[in-house]
Formats: C-alpha cells, sequence, structure tokens
C-alpha cells in the first residue's frame, strides 16, 4: 500500500479513523472520494480486510467491510480474499509459533463481526453448484474446554467449510446424529483432557456399527492427543493445531467422493 | 547426610531452600477414583463433606507416601462459591464452572465464608492438621489470572489481555476485574491460613503462554501473583505458584513474584528452566498420564530425568489424574527416593 498516491494513503488512512469511531455517514463519504482518485479501491478493500482481521481489528473491520458492500465487492470475494484470507495469515503465524492464541481470537472476533454484515448480502446467491462441505465439530462428552475447539471451526470457515457447531460436552450419539443430518463430510472432535479422551473411540465404534464409517473423514484433536493415539482409535488423523486441520481437510476432499455419492 | 525428616519438615526445607534427607514428592490436586473408592467416600458427597474429602486425599499421603495432602480436590471452589454455576463432573471428572459474569459489579463476594465447599475445604484443613500433624497441609487455590478467567470467561479473559496492552481503556476494565479476583483471593487466603494450612498452593492455569502473551503476564499477572503472595507471606505462609503449559518465556516472571516454589508441567525443559530461575526451587515436572498408564520403566526414567534436570521435589505436572493407580504412585515415590538416596 506504500506506493499509492498520497492522496489515496490520506483517504485510506480518515478511512480507518471513521472505521474505528464506527461513523458509518463518514465512511460512505470517504468511500465516494476514494473511488473518484481512480484507484484500485476494490484491491486496496481486500488487501485492508485481510490485514485488520490479521491484527484483530473489530471496528475497522466493520467499518471496510462496510466499504466492500458499497462498492459492490461480490461478498463471496469479499469474505474468502479479504476476511478469511486475514484469518489464514493469522493461523499460519500461530503455526510457526510466532503469534499467540489471544491474537487468534480477536482475529476470529473481527473476521465473524465483518461477515455478519456480509451475511444478508450472501444468501441470494444459491444457484451455485459448489455446495459448502460441511463439518461436524464439537467438543466430546464431559469436557468444556471450547475455545481451541472454537478456533478450528474458525479456521474451517475461513476456509469455505459449513460448520455445524455442537459446542462442548457433547454426547457421542449427538455427533452421529448431526453427520447424518447434515450428510457430512466430516467430523472434527476436541479434548483437552487425559480423562475424557475415550469418548473419542466411543464416537467412532458408533459410526463402525451404523455402517456409516467410510462416508466420513475424522480429525481428533486437543492438547493431550497425539497423532499415534489418532491412529490407535481409528481416526483419520490429528493435525497438530486449528491451522494445521484446515489444510489437512482441504486437501483430502480433493479426493474423497463427494456428498452425493457417499450419502445418496 | 541430613538426619531423616518428617514429610512436613521435608517440604519445608525445600520451600526454604535447606538442605532435605530426601527431596519431596509433591501432588497438587488429588481425585483420584482407587482412593475415593477405598476410602469409602462417595460422589459428589466428598466435595463437600470434610471427613470424607480428608479420608480420601490423606491415602495420597499415607498409602502411596506422598510428603503433602491437597484440599480440595478442584478449582471450582471460588467460583461455586460467588454463584457462578458448576457441573459437579463424575467421580472421575472434576467438576467445572460452566458460568461467568458480564461486568464486574456482578461480582458479590460477601457471603463467601459460608459457602459450603468453602467451609469444607477449612473444616478439611482443620481436621487433616489434627490427624496428620507431619504432612505438608496444603491448601489448593485458584490464582489471581485464573480466577479473573472464572469471573469473566476464560475466552473473553484472552481476548481482553491483547486488547489491555494496546489501549489504556481496556487495561481500566481489566484491572477492574482483576481486583474483584485479588479481593476474593485474600479473603480465601486469609481463612485456609488460619485453618492451619502449612504451604498455599495456588495454580494459575490461565496464565499460561497457552491462553495469554507472555507480555501480559510480566505486565499484568506477575503484579496480581506478587500481590496475593505478599499477603500470603504476611501471614507466615509459604506459598507455590503452578502454571501450565510450557512456561519456559515466563519462569524468570514466575520466579520474580516471590513464589516459594514453582511447579511447572511437562511440556517444559527441566534443565532451561531451573537455570532461569537461580534460587527459586523448581518442582515437578513427571508425565501425569504416567500414573494411568505407564510402565516401571517410564515412571522412574522421567521421574530421574527432572531431579536430574534440577528439580528441587518431584510433582505431576498438572495434577493426579483421577484413574491413577496407587501402584504406579508408589513406584513414582520410590523412584523420587532412590534418586534422593544415589544423589543427596
Ligand atoms: C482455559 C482453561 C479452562 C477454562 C475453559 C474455558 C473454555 N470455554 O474453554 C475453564 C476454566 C472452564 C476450565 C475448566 C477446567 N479445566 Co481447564 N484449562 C484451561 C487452560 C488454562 C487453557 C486451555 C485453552 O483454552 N487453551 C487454548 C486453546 C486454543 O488450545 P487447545 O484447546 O489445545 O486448542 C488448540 C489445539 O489443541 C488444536 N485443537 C483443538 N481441538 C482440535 C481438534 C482438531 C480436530 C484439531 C486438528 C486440532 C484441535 O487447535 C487449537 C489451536 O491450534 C488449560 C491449561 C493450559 N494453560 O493449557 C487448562 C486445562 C486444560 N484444564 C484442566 C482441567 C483439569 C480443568 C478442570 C477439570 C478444572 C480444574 N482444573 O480443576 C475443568 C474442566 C472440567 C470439565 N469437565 O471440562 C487441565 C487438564 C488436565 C488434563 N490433561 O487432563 C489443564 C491442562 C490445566 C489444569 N491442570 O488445570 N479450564
Ligand atoms: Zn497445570
Amino acid at each position: 500500500m506504500d506506493d499509492l498516491p498520497e492522496e489515496v494513503q490520506e483517504l485510506i488512512e480518515e478511512l480507518d479513523e471513521a472505521a474505528e469511531d464506527e461513523d458509518e455517514d463518514t465512511i460512505k463519504e470517504l468511500t465516494q472520494k476514494l473511488l473518484e482518485t481512480g484507484a484500485d479501491v476494490e484491491a486496496i478493500t481486500l488487501k485492508k480486510l485481510s490485514i485488520l482481521v490479521m491484527d484483530g481489528e473489530e471496528e475497522m473491520t466493520r467499518g471496510w467491510t462496510e466499504v466492500a458492500i458499497q462498492i459492490g465487492i461480490d461478498p463471496f470475494k469479499t469474505l474468502i480474499e479479504g476476511l478469511a484470507a486475514g484469518m489464514s495469515l493469522i493461523g499460519k503465524k500461530y503455526e510457526q509459533g510466532e503469534a499467540f492464541v489471544p491474537q487468534l481470537l480477536i482475529a476470529s472476533a473481527a473476521m465473524y463481526s465483518g461477515m455478519d454484515l456480509l451475511a444478508p448480502y450472501m444468501k441470494q446467491d444459491e444457484n451455485s453448484n459448489s455446495k459448502p462441505v460441511t463439518v461436524v465439530i464439537g467438543t466430546v462428552e464431559g469436557d468444556v474446554h471450547d475455545i481451541g475447539k472454537s478456533l478450528v471451526k474458525t479456521l474451517l470457515s475461513a476456509n469455505g467449510f459449513n460448520c455445524v457447531d455442537l459446542g462442548n460436552d457433547v454426547p457421542a450419539s449427538r455427533f452421529i446424529e448431526a453427520a447424518k443430518e447434515n450428510k457430512a463430510t466430516a467430523i472434527s472432535m476436541s479434548t483437552l483432557m487425559t480423562t475424557t479422551m475415550a469418548e473419542m473411540p466411543k464416537v467412532l465404534n458408533l459410526l463402525e456399527n451404523e455402517g456409516i464409517r467410510d462416508k466420513l473423514l475424522v480429525m481428533v484433536g486437543g492438547a493431550p492427543i497425539t497423532a499415534g493415539y489418532a491412529a490407535q482409535i481409528g481416526a483419520n488423523v490429528s493435525p497438530h493445531d486449528a491451522a494445521s486441520a484446515a489444510t489437512w481437510l482441504k486437501e483430502s476432499i480433493v479426493n474423497f467422493p463427494s456428498e452425493s455419492v457417499r450419502w445418496d | 547426610m541430613v538426619s531423616e525428616m518428617t514429610s512436613k519438615e521435608r517440604v519445608l526445607a525445600m520451600l526454604d531452600r535447606k538442605p532435605v534427607d530426601r527431596v519431596p514428592v509433591m501432588t497438587g490436586s488429588a481425585m483420584v477414583k482407587e482412593y475415593i473408592e477405598k476410602s469409602g467416600s462417595s460422589w459428589p458427597d466428598y466435595h463437600c463433606d470434610a471427613e470424607m474429602m480428608v479420608n480420601t486425599v490423606s491415602l495420597m499421603h499415607t498409602d502411596a507416601g506422598l510428603d503433602n495432602i491437597v484440599l480440595p480436590f478442584g478449582m471450582f471452589i471460588e467460583s461455586a462459591a460467588l454463584g457462578l454455576e458448576v457441573k459437579m463432573g463424575r467421580i472421575d471428572i472434576q467438576p467445572s464452572v460452566r458460568s461467568f459474569f458480564s461486568k464486574p459489579e456482578e461480582v458479590n463476594y460477601d457471603n463467601f465464608l459460608e459457602n459450603k465447599y468453602v467451609k469444607t475445604t477449612l473444616e478439611a484443613i482443620k481436621l487433616s492438621k489434627e490427624k496428620y500433624p507431619d504432612a505438608a497441609i496444603t491448601a489448593f487455590l485458584v490464582a489471581p489470572i485464573t480466577l479473573t478467567g472464572d469471573l469473566m470467561g476464560a475466552e473473553n479473559l484472552s481476548m481482553l489481555s491483547i486488547k489491555c496492552l494496546q489501549k489504556e481503556k481496556q487495561m481500566q476494565k481489566m484491572q477492574d476485574w482483576l481486583s474483584k479476583a485479588l479481593e476474593i483471593n485474600r479473603i480465601y487466603a486469609e481463612a485456609c491460613v488460619e485453618a492451619g494450612a502449612d504451604i498455599l498452593y495456588y495454580s494459575d492455569a490461565s496464565a499460561s503462554p497457552n491462553l495469554v502473551m507472555p507480555e501480559f503476564y510480566y505486565q499484568v499477572a506477575v503484579p496480581a501473583e506478587k500481590e496475593i503472595g505478599d499477603f500470603v507471606h504476611h501471614l507466615g505462609c509459604p506459598w507455590e505458584l503452578h502454571i501450565c503449559g510450557d512456561t519456559v518465556p515466563i519462569i524468570e516472571g514466575m520466579a520474580s513474584t516471590g513464589a516459594d516454589c514453582l511447579s511447572v508441567e511437562q511440556a517444559v525443559n527441566m534443565k532451561e528452566a531451573t537455570k532461569i530461575a537461580g534460587d527459586v526451587p523448581i518442582v515437578g515436572n513427571v508425565t501425569p498420564l504416567l500414573m494411568v498408564e505407564g510402565t516401571e520403566e517410564q515412571i522412574i526414567d522421567e521421574t530421574r530425568k527432572g531431579l536430574d534436570s534440577g528439580a528441587k521435589g518431584s510433582m505431576l505436572g498438572c495434577g493426579t489424574p483421577p484413574l491413577s493407580t496407587s501402584d504406579r504412585i508408589r513406584t513414582w515415590v520410590k523412584a523420587a527416593a532412590d534418586w534422593s538416596a544415589e544423589n543427596l
């Protein structure tokens, strides 16, 4: 952004301030002025959004999402190339040990606050055939730790997955019901306690008993869960954090039979 | 060679940085199913019946040979006494706090000491002190940052912990919550010392780099822990500080709180930690799960490794898992004794 003309840079700064103050009228006015400069406002806005989400700037993310709406960027593009791109950026930093959990959480809050503004514009677009892949997600029964689970959900959502969030303290049978109801592609289970790890194989056994194990990919995770444990209980994988969970699932669904083939 | 000590003398000497006859073996929370059953206690009564509580936890000392007796079983007492919703768990799952407040003004601790769980803890301290004068009676308490997390919700704490470093207004908010937690900490600490606790063991699980940034730890958590720690010292009682996760980035801060000893878990490189902490004793850092499914060899190896790396006492990472078996706990205690016989 540094190589933009001074006039454009100044307008961007003023927009930041208006967004921070949640001053909608000024945001509208400044957006109009920015368009009049002839700059590539779409590119600027997407770039801005990704950085603001990465930095966890909730108010400014909302303000710039309004800019995106005003200038008519396709809401899906705003989501994927702006908001979610920012979430992935901070996710990568976390994966490399350069960011901490609170940074992921404020980035997640920023992303969702932008998504809320986009939501009303996204509904009409249901004709597309790229239906999002559904993941049933939750923390196992007996365990209330759900911060990590919610981060996995955030990063999956940021990567275009549709998450059915069952919350925490979820009985094994709920995972199965929800997977069937939603014709899910994957189940993601979390636990942070050694005492509740044994809930995970219960879910896998139920899947086997119901004869639907091969319709689904199963990811397990949380501090005490290792790749070895995942293999032992017959889960597909245990990526080591929320960001790699999303990466793994994206790669895995490429060669996985589509929903209609599996469930119908 | 130091002549034989009682368990209590041994732990207090370690905290006092004096020589010991053998390194102390200590625990944090000790809700062990086998001992609950062996002592004839029943769920969930043992959480609010002092006699049951003491009968159960004392087996860690009398049967397994640990040097301390730790009460209560979990980190929900403070929250329960403030009226937050608590789910009681199971015989093998500790109770958990299920609700939080939306503003600091909602926190009311006027009748804190009247709560049945608080009363049980205090009675149990008295009772265990009477029955087991030779053990180090240890009160297991929720430290200020973790209590703040219980008051406002752990996720909110994590988010505020970064915002408060960026904006003065957010820092004010943080301090408003934290001062409530400290006030509650003081009331409870005073009552525990009065009841006869030899040591206060503070777990600041949520001050961990797993949940908040090290910058926050140094700027906000250290002064808070120091504040309650100084208060405890004024009451004439030593205190221990436990923080979960890989605490190497914050060990220097932990050592500066004035805690008489630091407890760390298996994610920590003990050699590095003891080097940074200097003369502040560190205890740890045996993997708790070994007490459930470890082999004798694994238990002995990890116990020795911690002590070889400079730990001044052997402790399980984050408390004794409910499904621990007494034979494994005894193997661990013996490993520490054998190491001491060879090395002290
Ligand atoms: C915050 C916290 C709480 C909060 C939880 C709030 C909430 N809404 O989640 C509260 C205060 C309620 C709580 C309660 C309890 N806690 Co607690 N808690 C913690 C703490 C401090 C941080 C956990 C956390 O959120 N980390 C941050 C998140 C982001 O990490 P994460 O969940 O691991 O997720 C990451 C990865 O694991 C991964 N991941 C997670 N899920 C998945 C899933 C998949 C598929 C994949 C691929 C990846 C993945 O992605 C995430 C990001 O990369 C830890 C100690 C510590 N410092 O670690 C103890 C800790 C987990 N708690 C513990 C315990 C024992 C309890 C209690 C029993 C109370 C107690 N201590 O007495 C109760 C639980 C009761 C119950 N029945 O559930 C123990 C667990 C011991 C064990 N190993 O068995 C710990 C280790 C500390 C301790 N000794 O007290 N706790
Ligand atoms: Zn811990």
